[in-house]
């Protein structure tokens, strides 16, 4: 017995061998991040405390700038996964419709994917610079004859509320192909019919887009949703570059290894980081499973 | 996939208006801000230090000083040449790592296939930001922070998973019947990979290589980590970064232009690709 499973592990190593580069490049580094996570989470060397203990974290949660910062990226989850999917939504409705430009506008579309995140960030860095800056301008009425919104120039990147709404913007900007790409495959699969049997029946175009199309792309709802929401949690070069002085959880992890150099306490925010998206996961398969059922039921 | 036949909803001609401006205001709204990015890489200064005058826009007197003074700048031809270096060592490295495992992953059934896969996306999820921490303070450890060789690990890291799962639809795509003929024919297995699968394979590696050359070029999280500390090999988004509260806006515009040009170029390349790749797959 045990010979007989030696001699099948060797003849699998004998014609999978081609395997084993990358699946230990990839297994070394995901045990190299598990390692070093929990050593450098669950200790902190420079107050004295020893590996294992909890002591780090209740450190981190007393730690104002942490509070904040979960605070921050909550919020910024919170506003930005439905914004994203509402932004999805509008552009994968637009191309639903077949019209001469449709090919064009669908590349038009597609062209944020292909402008990097750090040139994004840049291009709203320089917009909305203070005290100049276009957006400044613009909102003072200096345009044509557009109205005065502001009478004084806006600090965007002083103010919390307006770095994280323009953090918030780009990532926007930047993603909403995507979910647009997931919500049209959706969207294709859906029989043509159904809208004209409904139609026939009188029901409105809202009342079609609600009880028929919307339960009906659910599962690429549900996609976009999930991926969105782990990209909220994770967002990192947006704020980086737009909300200097506000911290995200992921620009918290940058203050405290490369600004303070402790590791141990990035280490700790990297965790809760990875917790909150597991949790937030959870929550949404479960939310996104019982929306399912009272939709469908409901049409 | 997104090139199938649309669906025709009928429309009332008010809502016809509602949605010809939706469109306009869409197609806008993506268009505006790559355009205001060519329009501030070639202002001229006065156009951007107005002195209280609205800012133009179209600039005053259009220039390409911009572009001049950075390819007039010894030190950005050494940041070009370090992004070049790390994403094209990040390419070699991970088809060396990758194409094999694809070729085995795509070609034969082994046990544990499924997880095997699951494993291999399960890198991709974890967040960057949260693993950087540890490669970082392993690269210490081991003497490869602030070198190319870290960069270059850590983007493979990145890139791997993606190889691996571009090239399974590669070495998929070949009909088994030609690696049969070859081996009834008297091929070794060495001999029908390196003479038959790779070469047919070549469009979707192609499309892999330049999905990872694109990944290295502007990646930012691990490069920064990585790199700080260590001007002389800063790649373009770092360079970039690291000049933004020091620079004219005109010069940010411009590294930008020079850091978008070639991820919009090989993008349509690598649609190109992958198109090439499936034709060729369905006619042989």
């Amino acid at each position: 017995m045990h010979s007989s499973s030696v001699k099948s592990f060797f003849e699998f190593i004998r014609k999978a061998w081609p395997l084993l580069p990358a699946t230990l490049y990839l297994t070394g580094f995901q045990i190299i991040v598990f390692v070093y996570l929990l050593g450098l989470s669950l200790s902190d060397p420079a107050a004295g405390v020893e590996f294992p203990s909890i002591q780090p974290f209740l450190n981190l949660f007393a730690d104002s700038r942490f509070q904040s910062a979960l605070l921050n990226t909550l919020l910024f989850t919170v506003v930005g996964t439905p914004l994203e999917l509402l932004a999805g939504l509008l552009l994968a409705f637009m191309l639903y419709q077949s019209f001469t430009m449709r090919g064009v506008v669908r590349s038009i579309f597609l062209i944020p994917l292909a402008i990097p995140a750090l040139v994004t960030a840049m291009l709203l860095y320089i917009l909305f610079d203070f005290p100049g800056g276009h957006i400044n301008h613009l909102l003072a009425g200096n345009y044509w004859s557009l109205p005065a919104i502001i009478s004084e120039p806006i600090n965007w990147r002083g103010s919390q509320f307006f770095s994280m709404g323009i953090s918030l913007m780009g990532k926007i900007w930047r993603d909403m192909p995507i979910s647009m790409l997931i919500l049209l495959t959706g969207l294709n699969s859906i029989d043509p019919e159904l809208f004209d049997a409904a139609k026939t029946m009188g029901a409105s175009l809202f009342k079609r887009i609600f009880a028929i199309v919307i339960p009906l792309i659910i599962p690429s709802i549900s996609a976009v949703v999930l991926l969105r929401s782990v990209e909220m949690w994770k967002e990192f070069i947006f704020p980086f570059v737009l909300a200097g002085r506000y911290n995200l959880l992921g620009t918290l992890i940058d203050f405290f290894y490369n600004e303070l150099g402790n590791s141990n306490r990035a280490a700790a925010v990297a965790i809760v980081m990875v917790i909150c998206i597991v949790v937030t996961t959870l929550v949404l398969l479960k939310v996104m499973e019982l929306l399912q059922r009272v939709l469908l039921r409901r049409g | 996939m997104i090139s199938a036949t649309p669906k025709r909803i009928p429309m009332t001609s008010g809502k016809k208006v509602i949605w010809t401006t939706g469109i306009i205001l869409a197609v806008l709204i993506v268009t505006v801000p790559v355009y205001l990015l060519v329009k501030y890489s070639i202002s001229d200064i006065k156009s951007i230090n107005t002195g209280g005058k609205p800012i133009p826009w179209w600039p005053f007197e259009p220039t390409m000083q911009a572009f001049l003074y950075l390819f007039r700048d010894h030190h950005f031809y050494q940041v070009l040449l370090n992004s070049v270096i790390v994403a094209f060592s990040t390419v070699v490295l991970s088809l060396i790592l990758g194409v094999p495992a694809a070729y085995i992953l795509g070609r034969y059934k082994i046990p544990g296939r499924k997880l095997l896969l699951l494993g291999i996306i399960s890198v991709r999820l974890f967040p960057d930001i949260a693993s950087v921490i540890p490669v970082v303070e392993f690269f210490i450890h081991i003497g490869a922070h602030q070198t190319y060789w870290g960069v270059i690990l850590a983007h493979t890291l990145l890139a791997l998973p993606y190889v691996i799962f571009i090239g399974i639809g590669a070495f998929e795509s070949i009909p088994a019947d030609l690696e049969q003929q070859a081996w009834v024919m008297g091929a070794g297995t060495g001999q029908t990979f390196f003479r038959i699968l790779l070469p047919l394979a070549t469009p979707g590696l192609a499309a892999a290589a330049i999905y990872t050359f694109l990944l290295s070029w502007d990646e930012f999280i691990f490069a920064y980590f990585l790199m700080l500390g260590n001007q002389e090999i800063f790649t373009l988004t770092l360079y970039l970064n690291g000049i933004k509260y020091a620079e004219p806006q005109n010069l940010l515009a411009a590294i930008s232009v020079c850091l978008s040009v070639p991820v919009i170029i090989f993008s349509l390349m690598v649609q190109r690709y992958m198109i090439a790749g499936i034709s060729t797959g369905s006619v042989k």
